[in-house]
């Protein structure tokens, strides 16, 4: 456990100590469950276009993924000081090659586009998670929502019941000055389902319903002599928490009903089970859902760290391409997988690779993504690109965005008054989408 | 006598106002945020009512700010006429002004310099609207005049068939009853100069003309290019619709703008008047006269009667330009330069016999009125007398749907042309059932329905509910819901379907044999299903399935082989 600590990432570490904090201060999530849960009052808005589609899966490799030894091997560079050991493999789009540490994923190539000239102007790894989750760089001043809190917010719930943004394996970033009910809601292990949704075994319908109407009863007096807003909200709040704990839809976040067939076709990883868990959300209609992988910050010892990385990443992804496409989900799911920033294409002393916010990779799939593209092509140093643009983290969440026919020009004002878009003024990037 | 008269009219009126709106009860009212009041309904304008409170202080409330029961109630009682309109603290000083001069405005000494002496006229005050067939609504004429010309005068009536708009008569009243409440001349209120809004008055035909310091706002004989127009028929959330309040003009009222634009913009009706059909036939000047007085009892614009609404016969309405062009679910009824191809012009032509014939009541259209039509529609089914016809290129105007997929058009937004969008309420009916029914985008008449809470409480009836909205949906998710085969009768009269998501029910062979018909079908999903080999041959039919999803079914290996032989171009997942 303590070596597994270590190996984390800071930003991942942080999420730990926080998560610890949660667990052993007994800050559950039920007396919060309530501010995530949707009244039928914000039903589902269609937007301006007819979305591509409907359901997000963002796969986040946090701390900084390699892009030359995952989604763009250049075959050009020179072995020794650039590309090292790993060598391209064909995929199952012609003329596209992937790393051959993700032999799996290259079978579904034809359901993906990549974007081969990512760049950000954030060379850190806080600053540059924040920039790619919300568009916009990080200021003293105000916290920006997550690209998942903008989802939530413009298309509203498909599911009442369920919250609809979602993040497994931790939650990063908030709602900003959105509702706090469009932020994640983090579940820190797939396994264990939602936290603090069941009720105590010793607890059985009558009495928990003796207990909930006891508790009524000694709120009516003070709810007679204060009716107001923030006093009713506080019982919805108890009344959305036990709706969600008693709906079948809660069954949505229960891995473990899976066959083993279907935990190891996906691998029995925090991030492999993440991903079945958010096959099982989509299947219930969440629209918005992160899975975290930490762990990629390869300073040193580069080609061993991502080789055992990729194992998990590829196992994972396959799956989730895979199991998609069987259930006739992967029409209406787009799946994203990115990073803050790439990692240098020259390798340093230590074997390892530094950071690199210029000219990286995003990985796109599934609905509304035309499938075997690849965009742009850096120069072997990955300095430049020598065809197509940069493509910077607005453009991307644009691009998303314009995928799932989110509205990009409406403006949300903060509550100083200022306007802020869902993809800031990024430019949706046309090439990798079907139109 | 006249005085004497005018007292007894305003006695009646009084007598309506205290005698027909009897008070309304008090009752609990809900905000849709939860807090509730008790108070009474007094009455209501536009979008506001005003409630007052048992301390009789008056709260004018917006109507979107209360619960649905309550709004349901606001719109009864307007409906039903059982509240006034205005402002109650208005109302009262209205009535008694009633029919009583206007009081001569007085000069307000050592008011500002001004380049514009301000006309000293307060926008005219909204009239209260009048049940139809009131006593009220009936209006004194001279002896001697035509009464329905003298009505048409005063109130802004509809211009006849063939008449050209009259600026004073047709535009100015609708001008004055909806626009000059914020577009009217400055003038002094309070010891305050008002100016109009946006810096423009809409009093006279000059000041019309005039426009603000933007520009013009009338293009005379430019209806697309007169800003006037497009603003009264912009999307409705537009920021920039007009009115504002109120709700929209009438199509009526609109078409009345854009023809008095058309025609040039005159101040004074006629002009030349209607052009000789020798000269080219227009759907303004010749077609429309026509249609409305034989066609529009039937297929004019959806009304409401009883409750319902009653759509036009055949679904096809004839009471405007577009709304001929447009056609119906079937296409299209005018085939521009080629009246042969017309089914306008065929039904109409049709031996007195034959039960299509149209105008199916009274006598068949007049050789010269068909006449009209065929050189009409041969001319190019021209709008004004000044348009010019282009030739239609070699591709027909109406596209038949299989020569969708060279067009690159989707199919789902060439489905959603022919039909308009379901209204709220059809939407809220559809979803009573526990579906979350939404169209496809803001404006797309398409619909996607689907079940995606508790899914194991929805069964065969729950789709019933759909039937109100049935021709709008493209997509159906039925997925992990309890229904069964019988439910294909339902899903069968979706004939505009063309994703339908099965995924984990109980259905079988028998529900795929009763989808063989539906033509507009591409992606079909039978996952999870008791789908077996026996399915094969039906689904082997639907050459224009584009995905059909097997996994986990009872299909065989070899099943699927013959299907994807059957169907080489269709994505078939196992």
């Amino acid at each position: 456990m303590k070596s597994d600590l270590k190996n984390l990432d800071e930003l991942s570490r942080r999420e730990f100590v926080a998560s610890a904090a949660k667990a052993c201060l007994g800050v559950g999530l039920l007396p919060m469950a309530g501010s995530y849960i949707h009244t039928p009052a914000q039903a589902f808005q269609p937007g301006p276009r007819p979305a591509k589609a409907r359901h997000l899966i963002y796969l986040y490799m946090s701390a900084g993924m390699s892009h030359m030894d995952t989604f763009a091997p250049n075959t050009d560079a020179d072995k020794d000081s650039y590309q090292g050991p790993i060598s391209p493999i064909p995929t199952s789009a012609d003329g596209v090659f992937l790393s051959e540490n993700l032999p799996e994923t290259a079978k579904h190539m034809h359901n993906a586009a990549i974007i081969r000239t990512m760049m950000t102007s954030q060379g850190a790894h806080a600053q540059g998670t924040y920039l790619m989750h919300t568009s916009y760089q990080m200021r003293g001043t105000i916290s920006h929502p997550t690209f998942g809190s903008w989802v939530a917010k413009m298309s509203g719930p498909i599911n009442s019941t369920i919250p609809m943004n979602i993040a497994i394996n931790g939650r990063i970033g908030s709602s900003g000055f959105l509702e706090s009910k469009y932020g994640p809601l983090p579940i820190g292990n797939p396994n264990a389902g939602l936290a603090n949704s069941k009720a105590a075994d010793y607890l059985d319908q009558t009495r928990f319903d003796g207990r909930l109407a006891m508790a009524q009863k000694m709120n009516a007096s003070f709810l007679g002599t204060y009716d107001q807003k923030q006093v009713r909200a506080y019982t919805d709040l108890y009344n959305d928490a036990v709706k969600l704990m008693r709906s079948e839809d809660l069954k949505a976040f229960d891995v473990a009903s899976e066959p083993d067939s279907m935990k190891d076709l996906y691998g029995r990883t925090a991030f492999g089970q993440g991903c079945l868990l958010a096959r099982r959300l989509v299947e219930n209609k969440v629209r918005y859902i992160e899975v975290n992988r930490g762990g990629w910050d390869t300073h040193s010892n580069n080609f061993e760290s991502v080789a055992n990385n990729c194992a998990d990443l590829d196992k994972g992804l396959s799956a989730l391409l895979l199991d998609l496409e069987m259930r006739g989900l992967l029409q209406d799911t787009m799946i994203v997988l990115v990073s803050e920033f790439g990692r240098t294409p020259r390798i340093n002393g230590g074997n390892g690779r530094d950071h690199w916010p210029y000219g990286f990779s995003a990985f796109l799939a599934g609905g509304g993504v035309k499938g075997g593209t690849v965009y742009g092509k850096m120069d072997k140093i990955g300095r430049n690109p020598v065809d197509g643009k940069f493509i910077d983290p607005a453009s991307l969440n644009a691009t998303i965005g314009y995928n799932m026919g989110l509205p990009l020009s409406d403006v949300q004002y903060s509550p100083s008054g200022r306007p802020f878009k869902v993809a800031h003024d990024g430019e949706p990037l046309m090439d990798v989408l079907n139109t | 006598m006249a005085g004497m008269s005018r007292y007894i009219l305003l006695f009646l009126w009084l007598l309506q106002g205290t005698l027909v709106l009897a008070d309304e009860p008090f009752r609990t009212f809900t905000t849709a945020k939860g807090q509730s009041f008790t108070a009474r309904l007094l009455s209501y304008e536009g979008q506001t009512f005003y409630l007052e409170g048992k301390d009789t202080k008056l709260y004018p409330v917006p109507y979107n700010q209360l619960s649905t029961a309550d709004q349901v109630y606001l719109r009864k009682a307007a409906e039903e006429l059982r509240i006034p309109i205005g402002d109650p603290r208005k109302i009262s000083a209205e009535e008694t002004m009633e029919d009583t001069p206007e009081p001569e405005p007085t000069e307000v000494s050592g008011s500002m310099e001004m380049d514009d002496e301000p006309r000293l006229m307060a926008p005219k005050k909204a009239k209260p609207k009048l049940r139809p067939g009131s006593f009220f609504s009936y209006r004194p004429v001279n002896l001697g005049q035509d009464p329905n010309l003298a009505v048409d005068l005063k109130s802004g009536g509809a211009p006849k068939p063939g008449e050209p708009i009259d600026f004073t008569s047709h535009v100015l009243p609708i001008l004055e009853d909806r626009c000059t409440s914020c577009h009217n001349e400055p003038y002094e209120k309070n010891g305050r100069t008002i100016q109009p809004k946006a810096g423009l008055a809409l009093n006279t035909y000059e000041l019309v003309m005039k426009g603000n310091l933007d520009d013009t706002v009338v293009t005379a004989g430019d209806v697309e290019g007169s800003y006037l127009h497009e603003v009264l028929t912009l999307d409705e959330d537009d920021d920039m619709f007009m009115p504002p309040k109120g709700g929209p003009l009438t199509p009526e009222q609109i078409d009345i703008i854009k023809r008095w634009i058309g025609e040039g913009a005159k101040p004074k009706g006629g002009g030349a008047g209607v052009a000789d059909a020798s000269e080219g036939v227009s759907f303004h000047d010749h077609i429309f006269p026509i249609l409305e007085e034989r066609c529009f009892d039937c297929h004019g614009e959806p009304y409401v009667r009883s409750g319902r609404t009653i759509h036009p016969k055949a679904g096809l309405a004839l009471d405007s330009y577009e709304a001929v062009l447009k056609g119906n679910l079937d296409g299209a009824i005018i085939d521009r330069g080629d009246h042969e191809e017309s089914t306008l012009y065929v039904v109409i032509t049709l031996d007195p016999d034959d039960s299509e014939i149209m105008p199916p009541k009274g006598d068949p259209l007049s050789p010269e009125e068909i006449e009209l039509f065929k050189k009409w529609i041969d001319e190019g089914a021209k709008e004004y007398p000044s348009d010019v016809f282009e030739k239609p290129k070699e591709e027909k105007a109406t596209v038949a749907l299989t020569s969708v997929a060279d067009r690159n058009v989707p199919l789902v937004d060439l489905l959603g042309k022919r039909l308009t969008k379901p209204s709220k309420t059809q939407i809220e009916a559809a979803s009573k059932t526990g579906a979350l029914v939404t169209t496809l985008s803001e404006k797309h008449s398409m619909i996607r329905a689907e079940f995606s809470e508790g899914p194991s409480l929805i069964d065969n009836n729950s789709v019933g509910a759909l039937a109100s909205v049935q021709n709008n949906i493209s997509h159906l998710d039925l997925s992990r819901t309890k229904v069964t085969d019988s439910v294909m009768g339902n899903v069968r009269k979706m004939k505009n379907l063309t994703w339908l998501g099965l995924r984990n029910t109980e259905i079988t062979d028998q529900a795929v044999k009763q989808l063989t018909d539906m033509q507009f079908l591409r992606y079909l999903n039978l996952s999870g299903t008791k789908v077996s080999d026996r399915a094969v041959n039906d689904l082997s039919k639907m050459k224009d399935l584009e995905e059909i999803y097997l996994w986990n079914s009872k299909v065989s290996e070899k099943g699927i082989e013959s299907l994807r032989k059957a169907l080489p171009d269709a994505k078939v997942i196992f």
